[in-house]
């Protein structure tokens, strides 16, 4: 059940501050909530979100903002995180571990740096869209 | 425990310390007053933080005020102090991302939640969507996001124990399901050795991780496997990811 047409986008500018992850997350489970995922994939939504988040303003956060993209797209849902820092900040980044978890959670995921800001996406599909039944 | 003492005996100690800084003074202003944290701390209760937690953090924000405490003011210590734990509490509760004002019905939604969630996956043999929960629970679909964002905190309760409540019941039995002959638990640690932050988890959150993010199982398939709710790997996910993000901050 598609509510939303295809190409609809939310962004959200936040303070790049872990207290303000809980926005991104209420934004992606609405959105979620929407396209029919179930209970599983949106639990897994939420914490690949903050998955997402933190690698981008790091574990304890950073002076300045996150800008969150989310893309509607069949049966899925994309979110961009992008970094606006002050150049010279410590490195994040997703690392090992980070990479195998986004594996795990969503279908498709890439961290990139750009310009020296930050940028990590993922795309996550509802298992209908995929034509599986309950799948992760 | 200190004995209770009159104002004018405290109000002497906290010149003391003023001119000496002494650390026995300082001790024993401070567990001059350990029932004023205690009492401010209780204040906080039942938002989803275990009170022991609380009351180490109104500790702390305890000796904060001892240490800054001017007696040339006019003004009461336990004024200045109830004023600073206070205020450790509330940033204790900010920086877990709490919102120290979430409603009680929320949080009640949210422990139903569990419940309805099981009934339903077992009932459709699958994991349900929110429109389902939400009609099932003649609630809008917002307030059961809403309820699943006001669990965070439930998630974040507990950093030793299981949390109360009644789908928690099968979490004791976990540890003694984590046999050393375990074969997926020895992948586990396989994989582990290959990740020096896991090893810092607890077994048994090394082996939700396992599952969930090496093996692909669903987190309603880990809950049957293990025999706990899916709401309860729900919350050692969040926590395990959360300590991981620490670990990693402190490396």
């Amino acid at each position: 059940m598609t509510l939303l047409p295809d190409t609809d986008e939310v962004t959200l500018s936040l303070p790049a501050g872990p207290e303000f992850v809980r926005l991104a997350r209420v934004t992606a489970t609405g959105l979620a909530s929407r396209l029919g995922f179930s209970w599983d994939e949106i639990e897994d939504l939420r914490l690949a979100v903050d998955e997402l988040c933190h690698a981008v303003i790091g574990p304890s956060g950073r002076d300045g903002v996150i800008r969150l993209h989310y893309l509607v797209e069949p049966g899925g849902l994309c979110v961009e995180g992008r970094g606006y820092f002050d150049p010279g900040g410590p490195p994040v980044g997703l690392g090992d571990l980070g990479h195998q978890i986004l594996s795990a959670l969503v279908d498709e995921h890439d961290v990139r740096d750009e310009e020296g800001q930050p940028v990590v996406w993922f795309r996550k599909k509802a298992a209908t869209a995929r034509g599986t039944d309950g799948g992760a | 425990m200190a004995e209770p003492e009159s104002r004018d005996e405290l109000r002497a100690l906290f010149e003391e310390f003023a001119r000496s800084r002494s650390d026995a003074v300082r001790d024993h202003l401070v567990n001059a007053h350990l029932g004023l944290a205690e009492y401010l701390a209780r204040r906080f209760a039942n938002r989803g933080e275990p009170l022991d937690d609380l009351i180490q953090v109104a500790s702390i924000g305890l000796v904060k005020a001892v240490d800054r405490f001017d007696p040339e003011r006019p003004v009461e210590f336990s004024t200045y102090a109830t004023h600073t734990i206070v205020g450790e509490l509330k940033r204790h509760f900010r920086d877990k991302g709490w919102a120290v004002r979430a409603p009680r019905r929320l949080q009640e939604l949210y422990l139903r939640l569990g419940q309805v969630v099981a009934e339903l996956s077992q009932e459709l043999g699958r994991s349900p969507t929110v429109a389902e929960l939400a009609a099932e629970m003649q609630a809008s679909e917002e307030e059961v996001l809403e309820a699943m964002e006001a669990g965070q905190a439930y998630r974040f309760a507990s950093l030793d124990a299981p949390a109360p409540g009644p789908d928690d019941e099968g979490s004791s039995t976990l540890a003694s399901q984590l046999g050393e002959d375990d074969l997926t638990m020895a992948a586990a640690e396989d994989r582990a050795a290959l990740s020096p932050l896991l090893a810092a988890l607890p077994p048994r959150e090394q082996r939700i991780l396992f599952l969930r993010f090496f093996q692909g199982l669903t987190q309603s398939e880990i809950a049957t496997q293990l025999g706990i709710s899916q709401m309860h790997v729900s919350r050692l996910l969040a926590r395990s990811l959360s300590q991981l993000r620490a670990v990693a901050a402190e490396k």
